[in-house]
């Protein structure tokens, strides 16, 4: 036998068969290539790559638990069962606020993030920032490493670096932060103010609540946060206050939960709180609102004062304003809002937006005491680590210091000024004049560039951490994987400048906590990190607040506050955005915005009115995605944006978002939109007079929605809440038409309620329990999206980019459709959640050549992928135009970009299937959550029967507003048997006789008659 | 006795006064000189559009769906469009051969196998469209019911399924149809070529034809058997594409007159095809004296009826809407004369419904320039009539929130433009081969077949020719 090629050879993979160079490599070393390199930290992007590729999978999965040592499974532990997610609690931080989450965890991977029910913050609800949370941090195109002077180092390299220059403790530091309610952070801070004498310490958030604290400061004498309890309000006035919305308000969630809940309608006994709305943009919440009053944002102050010199003529206390006059004096909104106000005295809410001075803060706070809120409704809390004094009037002062050269040290940790500072404080200059500036973020951004040293900061699922709710909460972060691209935490970070070493941020937080829990620490430890919450506490104490005796004088000069003549700019965080800090956030991008369903971009909001003024037409084309730009000049710079015309927005007014004009931070960031920060100054934050004119270019806009008219169609069906009482009724087809359904009549003499004759089999597995249905209650949707964000993470849904959106082939699962109705200035506006059907008597069905789509036997329309061949005619034969086709490869594109796409593939839910190009989509009642409660119910009683409340699909999970409920319809006591029993509940498109299986509950608006 | 009746003399049907031979020979010596060069240039010209078709399915394939302008209201656009204007098209042809065949319209003989011809290219182009389509073409076989172990068998309800039959069935019955009638046409060619190789491929194909009396005896049957198949299949097919609308519930498709209409809109359109390429053809290859003028008159005077049946349900389409009192159909028509498509329907109407009006006037159907401008305005009408249907009804329906405008991509366009090669290629492969009028039947029709030569009023008219020579070849001896 010759030992030349026809040898017989022994293989034992196919790899060693090929003789690959993979496997050359593999068979040369003694250990899989990651097995020796896992104590290098740098190579642990090596690690990644045979992570999600290859035969390394199944034994290193374990790593991505967030344990300290890194072991594979020898024996498997008794708490994990490969393909069960196992489920922790802990929590996300946004700004000085953290919400408890509970995070899905499937064999080490977070894939999905939820509500805490047992965190007071969150009611195991969720808003848009929170379920996106997990896809940031399986962003590849976050900072992987430190770098010094743009060049890549190692972590070590910082820390020694680090070490030698903190050595000397007399250097003048400049510290600037994010907001952080961590108090494992500000223990730090305070070592670092002690540890450094000569260091000032600032915080710098773009958008803050520093007003409010001021203006409690000038109204009690104390700085105080705010909290509005709007469970217990029956009268809300929000002035220019969004404070559903995320980027509107901190503790977005707890307050769209509790506003909602105080006007869930089941009867017509039950009340409804009444929400006055004054703003001066469309927003969720003044869409929401029974009553909205549009006012540019420099009138919302005199209107303020207005306010409370009216309320002021019946209540003592307000002497302040007795004298005020202007030109909301008098106002018909003045004198019915101070009425209801003193006819709630002690169940109202007055709130003001964040946007306001100091002194509209304290009208707001001393309105609030006066009428007896304060204590009840509104309750004021001190906030252990609020700074004591205005931080950005701090953090403007210290540029100045810094130009004077009053530093030789800058620590910028977390934020990002280069970008969000105000044009004139010209920061990227100031900077230069630090020998040394560090800065630790998420991506090489703005500031980063502009620094020595970069830091990467660790994700908050990937590092502990701890914080405060913004009620005062305690709970830890608990991480739920091993950094994927290593990083700091901000107390690793912090620790390292202090002590020059690596830091364990699992022992930092454990030293603050040791203060919490003096005896049997460790059980008290993994009870927090159980629950996600310390539950020894129950929040700030609240503080019995009172006038103080020179707020009548402190208050007055600022009273006579007169609007903007002419045109003002309001400059607002973005919807989905924020600050900029989530730009590179695919889903977000892609979300379209609540009120203008755009996506992708940022524009310049204007009434129809303002922009006919401009020369601009005063609605969007329906044939054309181009929309005209205008040009913008405030405070010396000058922006061009696209025009979007907005009914009911304010005239003379143009709302603008920031976080857009990203350049090199990351692909999905990346030339999306326009840079506003440049029209802000420190002058004038928020808003301020401009000069606009047209441009005569167009620029194209990707909008979801090309038609806003709802055509009077009953698609979604509303009445007052007297209507509703004289009327129970008033949502059936045949309120609102004056006949019945053609055919009922017929069908109900032969004993069939369930709808007209049909030609096909009338119900699906009729013996079959359980069925499934959902219904929405629009009543509680005022559009916020996160339903879209959390369908989009469960069910793996690709981003398609702005094109492909633009030719309208938008992927969601979930849409919120949303209608202006009535007089363009003053629209009213309905959000109305658009998920399939489920259609008994499916249109989709009866249409596919190869039958692709089928019922099952629980009333579920089901989408088989791999016997889709694409005709896309169960699309067009569907009324509701729900059903997404995959004109490209989108997942594909989605999956595969970039050199490492394993990092985004494990953000991939793996109990859904993805789409390959050709096939169509839609919601599938998240059939994996329900078969997976079929088979648990199964297991335990035998029955494939759920108990009620034991499958929730994800957009009824994340909703803050508690609009969706699912379940099953053969259960007589189930939530949702029992909401489509209630006279709101209908369908739409009842006469097609399709038999939608998802409802609505009709909107109820408790209108004041003496407005309407 | 006074005249109660009074019997209108035809026209002949052939003019020019032709025997069998000249007129075996005008027809035959076509595809027996040598090739043109114009015919070289238009079928460089087809194949250069043919290339531009194949590619750009390739291109199609390879990318996805999504190069096309599709969106999400309009899941079907162009293709479909095209698909459906191809197929009404490919109505002609068996209109002409079958029905009227049956109705013994003799003046059909002249154009039938030209329009046949035309049928089966254009059924070809139609059938590409709903093939490429779909999102996974590699997979396409699955609309076939084809046993399977998993008992998976496609959805009977889905007009789509239907449409996959009516189309199978029409292309092989009008083709078969068309060759059946080619046969002693065949066997004509077979024995006057010259070259071996044309001798041995006419021969192939012309089945060993000898003229003999049984040969006619089936040909006439087998023709009468195809003629009744295809007659209900004419109405058929197209009925049945206008299933793929009806049945649906979307607005503006959900009609009950869409069958009729459709079949109306079909022949109108196949009816100006038909004389679109006539009036070149005869021009072009001499054949004046047997496509005449009289023929065209005639099929101006379909195309008016047509035209005004399609005018008609228009109309129809209105009242309904305004008379079933659906609020969508009510929307939907509004917005059809007055919304973002308005465009495309008064383009409609113009060129379906006002257009053929004009051939009330006998003066302008009998004007050939004229007549063909006319047959173009109206392949474009029924075009925009299908583009009106198809778009309109998907872009604006129940849920104003889904309301979205469609436009047609690059790629749209191109693979519209490339049916034209294909169709073009076929058809001139065919003039150039094959006989491109049914030179056999066309005998039977000709003044000359009358062998008693008396007139209307009983009275004997002797030929002003001479009486030909009996033929020496048993192919022509019909």
């Amino acid at each position: 036998m010759s030992d030349q090629s026809n040898q017989t050879t022994f293989w034992k993979s196919l790899n060693e068969l090929a003789k690959n160079k993979e496997y050359k490599k593999y068979a040369e070393r003694e250990f899989p290539e990651n097995a020796t390199e896992m104590t290098d930290q740098v190579s642990r992007r090596s690690f990644l790559r045979v992570m999600g590729a290859s035969i390394a999978l199944a034994g290193f999965a374990s790593c991505r638990k967030p344990v300290q040592k890194i072991l594979p499974y020898n024996k498997q532990p008794e708490d994990l069962v490969l393909g069960e997610p196992n489920f922790y609690a802990t929590s996300m931080p946004f700004q000085d606020t953290v919400t408890g989450l509970l995070v899905e965890n499937n064999e080490g991977r977070p894939t999905k993030l939820e509500g805490n029910d047992q965190h007071p913050s969150s009611g195991g609800r969720t808003n848009i920032y929170n379920q996106a949370g997990i896809l940031n941090m399986y962003d590849p195109d976050r900072s992987r490493a430190p770098r010094n002077n743009g060049e890549q180092v190692s972590a070590s390299d910082f820390v020694t670096f680090a070490s030698e220059h903190f050595a000397d403790r007399n250097r003048r530091i400049l510290f600037i932060s994010e907001a952080n309610s961590s108090p494992t952070y500000n223990r730090l801070k305070e070592n670092a103010l002690q540890t450094f004498s000569n260091a000032e310490w600032v915080t710098y958030e773009p958008f803050n609540e520093d007003n409010a604290l001021e203006g409690t400061n000038m109204a009690f004498g104390r700085r105080l946060r705010t909290v509005n309890h709007y469970d217990k309000a029956d009268v809300v006035v929000a002035l220019n206050d969004d404070f559903m919305s995320p980027y509107g308000h901190k503790n977005s969630v707890e307050n769209a939960f509790k506003l909602t809940g105080r006007r869930k309608v089941t009867s017509t006994e039950d009340s409804m709180s009444r929400i006055y709305c004054v703003e001066n943009s469309f927003t969720s919440t003044g869409s929401y609102a029974d009553h909205r009053l549009r006012l540019k944002t420099s009138e919302i102050e005199p209107f303020t004062y207005a306010l409370a010199a009216k309320l002021s003529e019946s209540l003592s206390g307000l002497s302040a304003f007795s004298n005020v006059s202007n030109v909301f004096t008098n106002h018909d909104w003045v004198n019915r809002l101070a009425d209801e106000l003193i006819s709630n005295g002690g169940s109202s809410v007055v709130s003001i937006g964040f946007d306001h001075s100091a002194a509209a803060h304290a009208a707001v706070a001393a309105m609030n005491r006066v009428l007896g809120n304060a204590g009840e409704t509104v309750t004021y809390h001190e906030v252990p680590f609020s700074d004591d004094r205005h931080q950005t009037e701090a953090f403007i002062e210290a540029v100045r210091n810094l130009n004077s050269g009053a530093y030789d040290t800058v620590v910028l940790v977390g934020t990002n000024p280069v970008f969000t500072a105000p044009a004139d404080l010209n920061f990227s200059d100031a900077l230069s004049n630090a020998g040394t500036t560090i800065h630790l973020s998420d991506y090489v951004d703005e500031t980063s560039k502009a620094c020595n040293w970069h830091v990467n900061r660790a994700h908050f699922l990937e590092a502990w951490g701890d914080g405060y709710s913004y009620t005062g909460y305690r709970s830890v972060i608990q991480p739920q994987i091993q950094p994927l691209f290593d990083g700091f935490s901000e107390v690793e970070f912090l620790n390292t400048l202090l002590t020059g070493e690596a830091s364990n941020g699992y022992d930092l937080v454990q030293d603050t906590w040791r203060n919490y829990f003096t005896s049997d620490f460790n059980r008290q430890w993994e009870t927090v990190l159980h629950d996600g919450i310390d539950k020894t506490t129950s929040g700030f104490d609240a503080v019995n607040v009172s006038l103080q005796s020179g707020f009548a004088s402190n208050i007055r000069p600022h009273l006579s506050a007169s609007p903007i003549d002419g045109i003002e700019i309001n400059i607002k965080p973005d919807a989905t955005l924020f600050d900029g800090r989530f730009a590179n956030n695919g889903w977000l991008q892609e979300l379209p915005e609540p009120m203008t369903k755009i996506t992708w971009d940022n524009v310049a909001l204007m009434s129809p009115t303002t922009a006919e003024s401009l020369g601009l037409p005063p609605e969007q084309s329906f044939k054309s995605n181009d929309v005209p730009t205008v040009r913008i000049s405030a405070g010396g710079n000058t922006i061009e944006i696209a025009a979007w015309v907005l009914p009911g927005h304010a005239d003379d007014s143009i709302t603008l978002t920031v976080g857009y004009g990203r350049q090199n931070v990351g692909r999905v960031a990346d030339g999306v939109g326009v840079d506003t920060y440049p029209l802000r100054t420190s002058e004038a934050m928020y808003y301020q007079s401009a000069q606009v004119e047209r441009t005569g270019s167009m620029y194209e806009i990707a909008c979801v929605q090309d038609h806003n008219n709802i055509e009077g169609r009953d698609m979604v069906r509303e009445a007052t809440l007297e209507e509703y009482r004289e009327n129970p009724d008033f949502a059936s087809f045949e309120s609102i038409h004056g006949f019945a359904v053609p055919g009922m009549k017929e069908a109900k003499e032969k004993g069939d309620d369930r709808g007209p004759v049909s030609l096909f089999n009338e119900q699906y597995g009729p013996d079959h329990q359980p069925q499934w249905g959902m219904a929405i209650d629009l009543n509680a949707c005022f559009g916020c999206g996160v339903c879209t964000i959390a369908c989009q993470a469960e069910n793996n849904i690709p981003v398609i980019g702005k094109r492909e959106v633009g030719r309208r082939r938008i992927m969601h699962w979930i849409r919120t459709d949303r209608y202006f109705e009535g007089d363009r200035d003053n629209p009213k506006v309905y959000h109305q959640p658009v998920p399939c059907m489920h259609c008994e008597l499916a249109p989709c069905e009866q249409v596919c050549p190869v039958a692709a789509t089928t019922h099952s036997e629980d009333g579920m329309n089901q989408m088989t992928y791999n016997r889709c061949i694409g005709t896309r005619y169960c699309a067009n034969n569907c009324p509701f135009k729900v059903r997404r086709f995959n004109f490209f490869n989108y997942t594909k594109e989605y999956l595969t970009t970039g050199d490492d796409p394993e990092i985004i593939q494990m953000a991939m839910n793996p109990d859904v299937t993805v789409r390959f190009r050709g096939v169509i989509e839609k919601c599938s009642y998240c059939v994996q959550r329900v078969n997976k409660a079929k088979i648990q119910s199964k297991i335990d009683t035998g029955s494939k029967k759920p108990a009620d409340g034991s499958v929730q699909t994800a957009c009824q999970q994340a909703c803050p507003a508690n609009a969706i409920t699912f379940g099953d319809l053969t259960d007589q006591n189930s939530v949702v048997s029992q909401h489509k029993q209630n006279e709101r509940n209908y369908v739409m498109l009842e006469e097609m006789n399709v038999r939608p299986r998802t409802s609505y509950l009709a909107k109820i608006r408790n209108t004041n008659s003496e407005l309407a | 006795m006074s005249k109660t009746y009074e019997y209108v003399p035809e026209p002949a049907l052939v003019k020019g006064n032709h025997d069998f031979k000249s007129l075996t020979a005008l027809i035959t010596d076509i595809n027996m000189r040598p090739t043109p060069k114009g015919w070289y240039i238009a079928f460089g010209i087809s194949n250069i559009l043919l290339f531009v078709l194949l590619f750009s399915i390739g291109y199609l394939i390879w990318e996805g769906t999504g190069i096309w302008g599709l969106n999400a209201p309009a899941g079907w656009g162009w293709a479909i469009i095209n698909f459906v204007w191809w197929v009404g098209i490919g109505h002609a042809g068996t209109l002409i051969s079958a029905i009227l065949f049956l109705f013994r319209q003799d003046w059909r003989t002249a154009i039938n196998r030209f329009a046949e011809a035309m049928t089966i290219f254009a059924v070809m182009c139609a059938g590409i469209f709903p093939a490429i389509h779909v999102g996974r073409i590699w997979v396409i076989y699955w609309v076939f019911p084809l046993p399977n172990q998993m008992a998976m068998w496609p959805n009977f309800n889905s007009p789509l399924l239907w449409d996959v039959f009516a189309v199978s069935t029409y292309f092989t019955v009008s083709l078969l149809f068309w060759y059946v009638g080619l046969v002693p046409d065949l066997a004509t060619l077979r024995d006057r070529v010259k070259s071996k190789f044309a001798k041995i491929a006419y021969g192939t194909f012309a089945l060993g034809w000898r003229g003999s009396n049984r040969h006619w005896w089936n040909y006439e049957k087998s023709y009468m058997i195809l003629a009744g198949l295809a007659t209900p299949l004419v109405l058929s097919v197209h009925t049945i594409v206008s299933f793929d609308f009806a049945v649906s519930l979307i607005p503006g498709w959900h009609t009950t007159i869409f069958p009729p209409y459709f079949v109306a809109g079909a022949v109108f359109s196949g009816f100006a095809m038909v004389l679109t390429l006539m009036i070149i053809v005869r021009k072009i290859y001499g054949l004046e004296e047997i496509m005449t003028i009289d023929h065209i008159e005639k099929m101006n005077i379909i195309i008016m009826v047509t035209g005004s049946m399609v005018g008609f349900a228009y109309l129809m389409e209105f009242f309904i809407a305004w008379y079933g009192g659906v609020e969508y159909e009510k929307a939907i028509f509004i917005l059809r004369a007055t919304g973002p498509y308005a465009w495309a329907y008064w383009i409609m109407i113009a060129c379906n419904v006002i257009s053929p009006q004009v051939f009330w006037s006998k003066k302008l159907r009998r004007n050939v320039a004229f007549t063909f401008f006319i047959s173009i305005v109206v392949n474009i009408g029924m075009w925009f009539e299908r583009f009106v249907i198809a778009v309109t009804s998907l872009s604006t329906d129940f849920l104003p929130s889904s309301w979205g405008y469609y436009s047609p991509t690059f790629w749209d366009v191109i693979t519209y433009v490339g049916t034209f090669g294909l169709f073009f290629t076929f058809f001139l492969l065919f003039l150039r081969f094959l006989p491109m009028v049914a030179v056999a039947e066309l005998k039977a029709v000709i003044p000359q077949a009358d062998p008693h030569n008396y007139d209307e009023n009983g009275e004997f008219n002797p030929p002003k020719v001479e009486i030909p020579e009996p033929v020496k070849d048993s192919a022509q001896k019909g």
